[in-house]
């Protein structure tokens, strides 16, 4: 970070620091501890005189906040008026339109080909051209994408959901079953992906995208178990959480309101980057037979076919890769928005 | 002495906590123990205020974790109102912390800071829900940030917005919230700027008859701890070593340990310097983990002898200082306890 | 002099603005003089030290006038290559956190002498027997046997020695420590100031210390300067400082000490808090948080006026304050 914070050794006071905000200026003008300028008159109060501390009658009125504001309301507040935010959600939120019907845009069938046209360029009616089944690669772009954000969210939800509950808890208890766990994850670290998707998925019949996810998940769960326990256990030493704990609240309570809104940002990083790691891997086990069978239309399965004629026909890869980055960009700037929008420090 | 005050509402007694050292990952094999608290007796009176010092290692800030429940003590009790506030079920215990309750040393680590001041401060009613109507609480909430001195305009505020010395009085405003009778205080001042140190000592004085509240305050600072406290206890390596009055201790200290404390405190007046003659301690604090046989304070005291290698000394008036009369006369946990006649920084002028 | 700031300014660009530091500071040093620059963070004290070491991080830093006049050279003059020669060998710092400052992979042995290596082009066999000298001469027990051992294994008070012990190997003429005993305890604080100022005396080398602690700088301070919002506000002899001081922040700071005959008293506190350096307050930039303001302090920035007696002041009203 660019700003001077080493500007003096702490302990510090914000109050006299370059990299305050204008917000603490105004506290600095508006609270009762700092009056500011022509607060105070000549005959204002004596040496060693009363209250330093400043009653309420010293207590300017500012603007009245009536409207309870809560860290979630606020969030939404400045999310609305976040570009980035904007711009993510709409992207995603075409995605998932196209996603449930791709008939919408894309009126063709994606299985319709014709070999003649086998690496063609764009033409009338074909803007994407076509790849070298002779399949309209627009046609296929548009429907694949069901089965790529598919895979991508739901792959990325339940490995989110299973390893920062696992690790989070793990983190927050410690213990027998932190030691456990620890172990645990490490042993889902040393399986190759490749070859345990070879192994696992082989065995399943089943033609549609579950096992896949699934699959995904229980390799894909220990990263984010260890992200998550790491920033449980650095938010878990801090003294608020301790306060808590004095007040007498319950552990769910601590664990819901002090510790998961402050240790989640790493985990939103994370799983927004894997999600595109996750459509690719999709494409990796479909390449090998053991991801999705070939009737079935995928970004991933467009990109490991059109790939040994990236030069003949670059087109054919172009277009799904594209689709497969705008996605993933997209849910990135979406989780880095949500992130700052969870930080007050940020606004 | 501490009668004078009024009735004992808390009382330590034979107060332990050892943390185990352990080796091995799945098979934990213990080694030793750190024995951060080693031994604390001590009773706090309705409106009295505690001050405990000591320098870092000793253990005071676990005893006020221990004090306030917040780990559980290896052994030992500590009684408030006639209940053994260690021994009970959770649901007691509850409703025992709304009446001890802790202000802590960083005003930027004990405040959520995705948290705002309203909900930080009125958490405490989400907690204890009996303890005001649902529709009263926003309404208690503005008056605590009146009463410690910050504008209750900013309930909605998140504490990155607020100083040092007013993110402290947020977080005594939630100490405050259900009305405990007693406030474990641990460094409340040490992390403030010193032109704000004097505001915020000024408010727990203030809020202390107000509210009528029993402060045990854990500080290094000795002349704050003086300035605040009725009795002082001081700490060395688990143990306190000797405790009284404020004059007692402050003046009239007995225990070789205190009295090197305090010999070393800087002087805030240049003229003291020539004519001051300051004990300077040999060697560093011995860990927690292997202290010294006998008297802890052996190996770097003056006085120690052959005795002082095998016998504890115990907490009480020391038997030379047994008939004499005056404040000498305090528990002081040394076998050779005699008083120095030597000015020091808080001492008469 | 050894050591001569003159009208230093130092600004910081942020995302929110410029923050003014430091904005006019003059000093200035004496061989075997001890200088204490008492202030409050951010008070630009730190500042000041990082910009005579020249460490300051710029960007965002930035020195934007005034002099840093050293053994009468002008160090903002020099090439980075021939600052470089100066920090260390003849200029050296001492900071608040020895752990930090220490490289926790490297034996300490090695990293004192290091020092010898890089700037006296020793042999590492040499260097190593200076280091141990070095240790012996800050009093490390054992100091032959604990070259080889890492800096986790020493307590906080023996880091803080080996700091020293680090500022000293060359015999710099100016040492500059920042808080250099605040992360201690007390008794071990007294053993290092004593040792420091014992070999400040024998080398005769001038010392700043940075400090917010008005009992270590009545302890071993000659001089004192006191900062506010990036200015001096009061310089003086350090026994007339406490003995009379001639500006309402000193007065303020003093009067807050807890003291004896105060016992149950309210404590003197100055109210409010320091400004934000992104909004120093116009005209005396104290004069909200002064009992004593009048309209001149809201609009006229005061000079550091002369006061008898080698001392100086910025305050209106110095006389005042000073007599009151």
């Amino acid at each position: 970070m660019p700003e001077p914070q080493h500007l003096e050794p702490p302990p510090y006071v914000p109050g006299g620091t370059p990299e305050l905000g204008p917000a603490d200026a105004e506290v600095l003008r508006t609270g009762p501890g700092g009056r500011g300028p022509g607060g105070t008159g000549p005959g204002g109060t004596g040496a060693g005189g009363p209250d330093p501390t400043g009653g309420p009658s010293a207590v300017p009125s500012a603007a009245p906040e009536e409207r309870v504001r809560s860290l979630w309301s606020d969030a939404w507040h400045d999310l609305r008026r976040n570009p980035v935010f904007l711009v993510s959600a709409l992207v995603i939120l075409f995605l998932v339109l196209i996603a449930l019907w791709p008939q919408l845009i894309a009126p063709g069938n994606p299985l319709d080909c014709d070999l003649a046209k086998a690496q063609q360029g764009s033409g009338p009616g074909h803007p994407f051209g076509f790849n070298g089944q002779g399949c309209d690669v627009y046609t296929r772009t548009v429907h694949g994408a069901r089965t790529s954000v598919t895979v991508g969210v739901c792959a990325t939800l339940g490995v989110a959901v299973l390893g920062s509950v696992l690790g989070g808890l793990a983190g927050f208890f410690g213990g027998v079953w932190d030691a456990i766990l620890s172990r645990v994850t490490d042993v889902f670290f040393a399986i190759p992906v490749v070859l345990g998707g070879l192994v696992l998925l082989s065995v399943v019949t089943s033609s549609t995208v579950w096992p896949v996810i699934g699959f995904m998940v229980l390799l894909g769960w220990p990263q984010i178990s260890r992200i998550a326990r790491g920033s449980v256990i650095t938010a878990r030493q801090n003294d608020y959480v301790q306060a808590a704990r004095a007040l007498g609240a319950s552990p769910m309570r601590i664990l819901l309101r002090h510790i998961a809104p402050n240790a989640i940002a790493p985990v939103i990083v994370v799983a927004t980057i894997a999600l595109g790691t996750y459509i690719a891997l999709e494409a990796t086990l479909s390449y090998l037979g053991v991801g999705l069978k070939p009737p079935s239309v995928s970004w991933g399965i467009d990109i490991s076919a059109a790939s040994p004629y990236i030069r003949n026909a670059p087109h054919a890869l172009l277009w799904p890769s594209g689709a497969l980055a705008v996605t993933v960009l997209a849910f990135i700037m979406l989780g880095d928005a949500v992130r700052d929008a969870l930080d007050p420090k940020l606004r | 002495m501490a009668d004078t005050m009024g009735e004992p509402i808390l009382e330590v007694s034979g107060l332990v906590k050892h943390y185990p050292l352990t080796r091995g990952v799945l098979l934990r094999k213990q080694v030793g123990a750190v024995r951060a608290v080693d031994g604390v007796d001590f009773t706090l009176a309705k409106g009295e205020t505690l001050g405990i010092v000591g320098e870092s290692g000793c253990g005071k800030s676990t005893l006020a974790r221990l004090v306030v429940n917040l780990e559980k003590p290896t052994a030992g009790s500590i009684t408030y109102r006639g209940e053994d506030i260690t021994k009970l079920s959770a649901r007691a215990l509850k409703a025992v912390r709304r009446n001890i309750q802790m202000v802590f040393q960083d005003p930027y680590t004990s405040l959520n800071p995705r948290m705002t001041v309203g909900d930080i401060v009125g958490e405490p009613y989400e907690i204890h829900p009996d303890a005001a109507p649902k529709g009263d609480r926003r309404r208690r909430v503005r008056e605590l940030l009146d009463v410690v001195g910050l504008n209750p305009e900013h309930v909605n505020r998140y504490p990155h917005q607020f100083s040092g010395g007013q993110r402290q009085r947020i977080g005594i405003a939630r100490g405050l919230a259900l009305r405990p009778e007693i406030i474990v205080a641990d460094e409340p001042v040490s992390a403030l700027d010193v032109s704000v140190q004097a505001q915020v000592v000024n408010l727990m004085e203030r809020l202390q008859g107000e509210f009528g509240l029993s402060y045990v305050v854990i500080a290094h600072d000795l002349s704050i701890v003086r300035h605040i406290s009725d009795r002082v206890a001081v700490m060395y390596l688990g143990r306190i070593v000797e405790t009284g009055r404020d004059t007692e201790i402050y003046d009239h200290a007995t225990h070789p340990y205190t009295q090197a404390l305090l010999s070393a405190v800087p002087v805030p007046d240049p003229g003291a310097r020539e004519h001051r003659e300051r004990i300077i301690l040999s060697g560093d604090v011995p860990s927690p983990t292997a202290v010294p046989s006998g008297c802890r304070f052996r190996p770097r005291c003056w006085k120690a002898r052959e005795r002082c290698e095998t016998e504890v000394p115990a907490l009480a008036v020391p038997a030379g200082l047994r008939y004499a009369a005056g404040p000498a006369r305090h528990d002081s946990a040394c076998l050779f306890a005699q008083e120095r006649h030597e000015e020091h920084a808080y001492g008469p002028k | 002099m050894l050591l001569e700031v003159r009208d230093l300014h130092v600004e910081f660009r942020t995302r929110d603005g410029v923050a003014r530091a430091v904005n006019g500071v003059s000093y200035g040093v004496d061989a075997g003089e001890t200088l204490a620059v008492l202030g409050e963070s951010g008070s630009g004290k730190s500042v000041t030290a990082q910009a005579i070491m020249g460490i300051l991080d710029s960007p965002p830093g930035r020195i934007t006038g005034g002099e840093i006049l050293f053994q009468g050279r002008d160090l903002l003059k020099l090439k980075e290559e021939q600052r470089r020669r100066v920090r260390g060998a003849e200029m050296a710092m001492i900071f608040q956190d020895a752990l930090s400052a220490l490289n926790p992979v490297l034996p300490v042995g090695d990293q004192l002498g290091e020092m010898f290596v890089v700037h006296r082009g020793m042999s590492r066999k040499d260097a190593r027997t200076k280091a141990v000298e070095l240790m012996d001469r800050v009093r490390i027990p054992g100091a032959a046997a604990r070259v080889r051992d890492y800096p986790h294994q020493f307590s906080g008070g023996m880091r803080q020695r080996i700091m020293i012990a680090m500022a000293l190997a060359l015999e710099p003429a100016l040492i500059i420590a920042d808080e250099p005993t605040t992360a201690l305890d007390v008794t071990v604080q007294a053993q290092v100031m004593d040792l420091l100022a014992e070999l400040q005396r024998e080398l005769t080398m001038g010392l700043v210390l940075i400090t917010h602690d008005l009992g270590v700088v009545a302890d071993v301070a000659d001089r004192i300067a006191v900062m506010y919002a990036g200015r001096i506000v009061e310089s003086a002899p350090v026994h007339d400082l406490y003995k009379a001081p001639a500006h309402p922040y000193t007065r303020g700071l003093l009067d807050s000490i807890p003291r004896l005959d105060h016992k149950g008293r309210e404590l003197y506190a100055i109210k409010g808090l320091p400004p934000s350096l992104m909004d120093i307050p116009p005209g005396c930039a104290f004069h909200p948080r002064c009992t004593a303001a009048r309209d001149l302090c809201r609009t006229d920035v005061p000079p550091l006026h002369e006061v008898p007696g080698e001392r100086g002041s910025a305050c209106h009203f110095w006389k005042e304050c000073l007599h009151g």
